[in-house]
């Protein structure tokens, strides 16, 4: 007899329980003063201010935003994909016949993406003062590493048997690569690469929320000081910038599809992305951001080893641990759970139009944003923390499962509806459950993602690791600081380890990254 | 002929080549100022903003006022030598100091002295107005927020306060206060019942109820603290070899030279809440130090 267990479509409805906690926990704290400023926030969406100084502060801001997003792309993504290919298990076995030093790439390259940009960003914030390269380096880590990664596991998973047939046909190491592999890379680059610039512009927003400039400062500002009319004024801003990146990215996504030839594409894309760096620069200084001033090298303080052992003691790890963990479960049970839910509930086309529509809302709205405001009615809590963590996360997945489901053929709905099944259980059987193993593989990877993105809404909930990191680098407590930083890497490489597992046993054996890799972040 | 090819190289060759130029601008010797992020910022730019044309005019140099958007990052700031003189409280000067050894207190308010917080519960809370500091015990189990983590007045006293009188983090309504991350947002949060009470500068209550932004029917005092040193001007130890011998004494003079009688300085003074800067010393912050060390601010 065999085992009974939950079918992948189930399994993806399951985590949506994570919200019962959270929402009744923050219903409970909700106050009528809180009320009356979330109605005032809700009207302040139809008049946003057009004050000229409102106005014109919010357009520098976005520029600052989207060029530093641009630079901070296009120099990650230059990085990203050399480094790729160094860390290719096949490059290294073509020309030398091994494959260690890739594997030695690969995990020197896991430690810059295991930590969130924002936390590079206050680092060499300490390190180098005020300074615009700040935000681009603090973005460039981490994304050159994540490029990397797509880049060296679309190699490796890519069919040898052309690359071994040139090989024996006599043909140089580097051209046999590039005529076996190079082609087949091209789309996979261009969309994955495409895709990173919309996260860059999500970052470098967040990045502003905490100071460092754009239009993240202004929303900060703003929503901070209760003045909605000009929050509006900026959302509104980059709800218009973000959203006509996405759809010129997905026309260029759609054009280049047609061609063929791969090796165009990648020379192609290596051509756009000089040229759009080079413009990102005198953009910036046109806004008065000066990328020329001396940068003010001063390193921080090392600790003794006292010193650490000092930090390690005081520190209460069994309770930021667990709460960092707590958290990472809860925002990630929201943000896979609730997307097929609401389709489930909601299958018709005004329901999935409208879904459309507040998913992109939420992607919009940065976390830590998201966090503030829900505080604004309710306690600072580690719900309010999980709920705005995992609403940012609901409109990626969602984003995701809409693009998956579009390109799979209703054929199994049809057949579903017309032998006589509900609307509900059709669309879930019938069109979810085409997707939901691909889903669930990347529900894994975005836990990870969310575990990383714990520290930005830390200070919120008042708990955790994050929490922690940001109070020690408030007191300036190094050795916190450094332990900390250690503690949540180790935690991130493990969590990667684990979701990794998860991935492959939901894709099956292979090791390819799961669905549409342009979705990937 | 050139292929396509080359011409697309050559092009991308020199649009790179621009972008690289326009990145090596000279930059002059600027005094750069800044301050903490107290207030809303269209007040502190429009404040500074003054302020720059003023000390420029006055001391023949370019001023030109970078803004920073939390505590610690005016700290660092300094700390790095991006700014050469800040607005600092009373805990990020004596943090920056620390970090800054030689690093000169030149000015402070008339009113930084015997500077003061005030308590402020929303009507509707049922905390009465305080006969004295014990009194504080009413907060147990109401929401209570401070302003920015780092804020002197907004969080380092009043917390001081609330333990002389017994009143410790985990007594607050959610097992711990919330941290509005200004003065304003204090009173707005505590006005519109988000917090039941709130600990705020008491300089920044004065001009909200001067403007009109504060509505008796919803929100009032309760208590007002006992007096402390606060605010200050926190200088590089660099600035006379950077702008001329004497620079240092110049600008202490500069600033405590502005007067009501100018107009221009009047609408800076009166921006700052105060009737002129006066000169300060590291010595009045003895007891910020202490009291930072008590609740690990300072380490």
């Amino acid at each position: 007899m065999s085992r009974l267990s939950p079918t992948p479509p189930i399994l993806s409805l399951l985590p949506a329980l994570a919200l019962l906690p959270v929402l009744i926990s923050i219903l409970i704290s909700f106050h009528n003063g809180g009320a009356t400023l979330l109605w005032e926030f809700i009207c302040a969406a139809v008049h946003p201010s057009i004050q000229a100084e409102v106005v014109q502060s919010a357009f520098r801001g976005i520029q600052i935003t989207f060029s530093t997003a641009l630079l901070s792309w296009s120099l990650s993504s230059i990085f990203g994909i050399c480094l790729g290919i160094a860390s290719a298990r096949v490059v290294w076995e073509t020309f030398l016949g091994k494959s260690w030093p890739a594997t030695v790439i690969r995990r020197l390259l896991a430690i810059p993406r295991s930590i969130h940009e924002l936390l590079w960003g206050l680092l060499l914030l300490q390190m180098v003062g005020l300074s615009p390269w700040v935000a681009i380096v603090a973005i460039v880590i981490p994304y050159t590493s994540l490029v990397a990664r797509v880049v060296s596991d679309q190699l490796d998973t890519k069919d040898r048997r052309a690359l071994k047939g040139l090989k024996q046909a006599g043909a140089g190491s580097s051209s046999a690569l590039i005529t076996a592999l190079g082609p087949a890379m091209g789309p996979v680059l261009l969309s994955y690469v495409g895709y990173r610039l919309e996260c860059a512009l999500r970052g470098a927003t967040v990045l502003g929320v905490f100071g460092l400039g754009g239009i993240g400062t202004d929303l900060q500002l703003a929503l901070q000081s209760l003045q909605f009319h000009d929050v509006w004024t900026a959302l509104w801003l980059l709800a218009a910038v973000m959203f006509s990146l996405e759809q010129i990215l997905s026309l260029i996504r759609g054009y280049f599809k047609l061609s063929k030839n791969g090796i165009w594409q990648i020379t192609t894309i290596l051509i756009v992305l000089l040229i759009l760096c080079a413009l990102s620069i005198p953009w910036l200084n046109a806004v008065d951001i000066d990328l020329g001033e001396p940068l003010h090298w001063s390193p921080l303080p090392l600790p003794t080893f006292y010193e650490l052992i000092d930090a390690i003691h005081t520190l209460p790890w069994i309770q930021l641990i667990s709460s960092t963990m707590l958290l990472t479960v809860l925002a990630a049970g929201i943000a896979i759970g609730t997307p097929p839910l609401a389709m489930m509930l909601w299958p018709s086309q005004l329901g999935i139009a409208i879904q459309r529509i507040i998913w992109g809302l939420l992607r919009l709205m940065p976390t830590p944003l998201t966090a503030l405001f829900l505080m604004l009615f309710s306690k600072p809590s580690l719900a309010v923390a999980a709920l705005a963590l995992g609403a940012h996360n609901i409109g990626v997945m969602g984003r995701l499962l809409k693009e998956g489901l579009d390109q799979q053929s209703d054929n199994h709905l049809k057949a579903l509806s017309a032998a006589g099944a509900g609307t509900r259980s059709a669309w879930l059987y019938g069109c979810f459950s085409g997707q939901s193993r691909s889903y669930l593989a990347y529900a894994a990877y975005r836990t990870d993602v969310i575990l990383r993105e714990t520290v930005v809404v830390g200070m919120v909930g008042g708990t955790g690791l994050g929490w922690q990191l940001i109070e020690s680098l408030g007191s300036f407590n190094w050795a916190q600081v450094i332990v900390l930083i250690a503690v949540f890497t180790a935690l991130t490489l493990i969590g990667e380890a684990i979701t990794d597992r998860l991935r492959y046993h939901w894709t099956g054996s292979t090791k390819k990254l799961p669905m549409v890799v342009d979705l990937q972040s | 002929m050139p292929s396509r090819p080359d011409r697309a190289l050559v092009l991308t060759a020199l649009i790179c080549f621009f972008g690289l130029q326009s990145c090596t601008n000279q930059t002059k010797q600027t005094l750069r100022i800044g301050a903490i992020p107290d207030q809303n910022p269209e007040r502190l730019n429009r404040l500074y903003g003054l302020l720059s044309t003023e000390l420029s005019k006055e001391l023949n140099v370019p001023v030109r006022y970078k803004a920073v958007t939390n505590y610690p990052a005016a700290v660092s700031a300094f700390r790095t030598d991006s700014l050469d003189l800040v607005w600092f409280g009373g805990l990020t000067g004596v943090q920056a100091r620390l970090q800054k050894p030689g690093a000169e207190v030149i000015a402070q308010r008339d009113i930084d002295a015997k500077f003061t917080s005030v308590f402020i519960a929303n009507t509707k809370s049922g905390i009465k107005p305080l006969k004295n500091k014990s009194e504080l015990q009413q907060l147990n189990g109401k929401r209570f927020t401070f302003g920015s983590e780092s804020s002197t007045s907004g969080r380092l006293m009043p917390q001081h306060f609330l333990q002389q009188a017994g009143v410790q983090m985990n007594d607050f309504s959610g097992g711990k206060p919330g941290f509005s991350g200004s003065h304003d947002a204090t009173i707005a949060l505590v006005q519109s019942g988000s917090f039941d009470a709130g600990a705020l500068n008491e300089s920044v209550w004065k001009s909200a109820r001067k403007n009109g932004r504060i509505d008796p029917a919803k929100v009032k005092v309760i208590w007002r603290t006992p007096p402390y040193a606060d605010y200050h001007w926190l200088a590089q130890p660099n600035l006379d070899k950077k702008f001329g011998d004497g620079f240092t004494e110049k600008l202490k003079y500069t600033l405590t030279g502005l007067k009501k009688s100018s107009k221009s300085q009047a609408k800076i003074l009166e921006l700052f809440g105060a009737s002129s800067f006066v000169d300060a010393d590291q010595n009045q912050y003895i007891t910020i130090e202490t009291i930072g060390r008590q609740l690990g601010k300072i380490q």
